[in-house]
């Protein structure tokens, strides 16, 4: 059994939010291939339904709910006069109650042979109706899982593709230089910025896998060529669960792994001969090496604040996403405002990445010890919103700037979890994926849509 | 000394510093080997070479590693460079570069001597 928290923001007062790709993406990732998929709306005026995503249908719905249950008829749930313990922000929502008695709070999707077993025109909505608000609706996916993702074998080869292409490249390089970058490699990693270079080639008249994987498996070894060096620069002595090039092999031999990686990815990149994909990864390699120059600088006031963060995540994490995107699209031969369209797109999500990334620092599920960036002074979102808090903020900022030792540490993690600065940091990221997500809809995508979206909520969506 | 007018502020943005710092001398050197490129090309040429020998200099490559805010100093002129001869390079020059600079950060992690830099770098200029 896994349990799992499916979040999202709606924007209007009644909605008709499609979770159905994410659902998909969820059974897929976990491995689910013979099962149940249950889902429970975690609030009274969230309801689930499975019916058709067709828009005018969905208008109907809506207009069908305001008929049964009008807004603003004399519900005796309005009455603040009459109720007892009513919070000051307490909404007028008696419609939306009694709106929901009609849905429902529950259901259980079948799975079979890793698919979701929905007819031809059913799709699964959870149902706002007194939004625009966070929303959490809560999964358990039972049944039997295989150790590897099952569902969609197109992505699957893909991923394989790079995989091969990574391989192929590590085992002709001198083994100095290769065998520290393959044990990198090999310890794991999302492959994000691989596979949003995939799914993008795959948007333009132009789809080329091999030269899709090629350029996917030369950004993921600039990706790691920057780690190595960036974990150098941090002091770093762990990364993927394996000690650091620079703390297994020393700082020299760190500098010239990722300079010879840096230097393999953009020839590979060149050699691929699409001048636009070659500028547009050059572009963002710039921006990422100017950002960690400010992000050093920064740590002279740690923990910094919203502004600085935001124009450094811009630049470390948010350029070589938007990069992938753009490239891929680039590479298929897009037309300039789809283009232009992913590279906003992965800019959102690169810096909702970000968030999220920071925010598993704080997790005990993670894997991964609390309190790293902590220790590190890593720029972090959750420790500038705990130092700006009226509670903790006074005690988290004396501690920030003493001796960081095991004790101080963990009182800062202790503070931050007990403020609201994990749930602002959530609440921040879901609004830049949610934006991220509205970037696509004007374009057209060659039905990589749910894809793109559900990548960009998963990628949110996670403890580790 | 002020770069000269070919090389726009953009190409030194943060950079600045190091045109007294070996930047202008290595820029000068490979003015002279860039003659063949069309005119708006050379300085672009010549930056993005003097950039990558500066860096890795900077950086300590195949010697005593930089400290980290160094380091990242030369990582931003490997970057420059990439970024200028992606903007203004023939392919086979982009390629020729990032060979050199696998030659040098390959021996240095083999321990084998340094080739020599400049030599490397000339030798990319020269290959289109």
């Amino acid at each position: 059994m896994i349990g799992h928290r499916l979040r999202f923001e709606t924007k209007h007062a009644t909605e008709f939010v499609d979770i159905t790709d994410r659902l998909r993406d969820l059974m897929t990732s976990a491995g689910l291939t013979m099962g149940r998929v249950h889902l429970q709306s975690l609030h009274t005026t969230l309801g689930l339904a499975v019916n058709e995503n067709e828009p005018l249908l969905l208008h109907d719905f809506e207009a069908l709910l305001e008929r049964l249950a009008p807004t603003g008829s004399g519900y005796q749930h309005d009455d603040f006069a009459r109720r007892l313990d009513i919070a000051m922000d307490e909404p007028v929502n008696g419609h939306a109650h009694c709106r929901q008695l009609l849905l429902t709070g529950f259901a259980t999707l079948l799975v079979e042979d890793g698919e979701l077993v929905l007819g031809r025109w059913q799709s699964v909505f959870a149902v706002e109706l007194d939004g625009p608000r966070h929303r959490e609706v809560a999964v358990q996916l039972d049944g039997e899982f295989t150790n590897k993702p099952v569902g969609d074998h197109r992505k699957e080869g893909a991923a394989n593709l790079v995989e091969l292409e990574l391989t192929r490249q590590l085992m002709v390089d001198p083994e100095p230089v290769a065998l520290p970058m393959r044990r990198l490699v090999e310890a794991g990693g999302k492959r994000l910025r691989p596979r949003l270079v995939q799914l993008t080639a795959g948007i333009g008249p132009r789809n080329e896998p091999l030269r899709a994987a090629s350029l996917a498996a030369a950004v993921e070894l600039l990706h790691n060529a920057t780690l190595i060096h960036d974990d150098y620069v941090d002091e770093s002595t762990h990364r993927r669960g394996r000690p650091t090039v620079a703390a297994a092999e020393g700082p020299e031999r760190a500098v010239a792994v990722g300079d010879y990686y840096f230097a393999k990815a953009t020839r590979l990149i060149a050699e691929i001969g699409n001048g636009g994909v070659t500028l547009t990864i050059a572009e963002a390699l710039e921006a990422i090496c100017a950002s960690q120059i400010d992000d050093v600088a920064l740590r002279g006031a740690f923990p910094g604040d919203h502004d600085s963060y935001l124009r450094v995540v811009r630049g470390k994490t948010a350029a070589l996403f938007a990069a992938a995107c753009a490239s891929g699209a680039l590479l298929s031969e897009a037309p300039p405002e789809v283009v232009d369209a992913l590279r906003r797109y992965g800019v959102l999500l690169g810096v909702a990445f970000q968030m999220a990334d920071d925010m598993v620092d704080f997790s005990p599920s993670s894997g991964k010890p609390i309190g790293l960036d902590i220790r590190q002074r890593v720029l972090s979102l959750p420790l500038i919103y705990a130092a700006e808090d009226r509670t903790v903020g006074p005690e988290v900022r004396r501690l920030l700037a003493g001796v960081l030792d095991d004790e101080a540490v963990s009182r800062v993690a202790e503070l931050v979890t007990s403020s609201d600065a994990l749930r602002r940091v959530r609440d921040e990221a879901t609004e830049l994926v949610e934006a991220a997500v509205h970037e696509l809809e004007t374009v057209e995508l060659d039905g990589l849509r749910p894809t793109l979206i559900g990548l960009a909520r998963s990628a949110v969506d996670r403890d580790s | 000394m002020s770069p000269p007018a070919q090389v726009i502020d953009r190409d030194l943005e943060r950079l600045e510093g190091l045109w007294d710092d070996g930047l202008a001398d290595a820029f000068r050197a490979y003015m002279r080997a860039v003659t063949g490129y069309a005119t708006a090309t050379q300085p672009k040429l010549a930056l993005a070479a003097a950039l990558v020998e500066v860096g890795v200099r900077l950086q300590g490559l195949g010697g005593r590693a930089a400290a980290p805010p160094t380091l990242l100093m030369g990582d931003l002129c490997l970057a420059r460079s990439s970024r200028l001869l992606a903007d203004a390079a023939p392919q086979s020059v982009q390629v020729a570069f990032a060979r050199a600079i696998e030659e040098m950060s390959s021996a240095a992690a083999s321990g084998r001597p340094a080739p020599h830099t400049r030599k490397l770098l000339l030798q990319a200029v020269a290959d289109d």
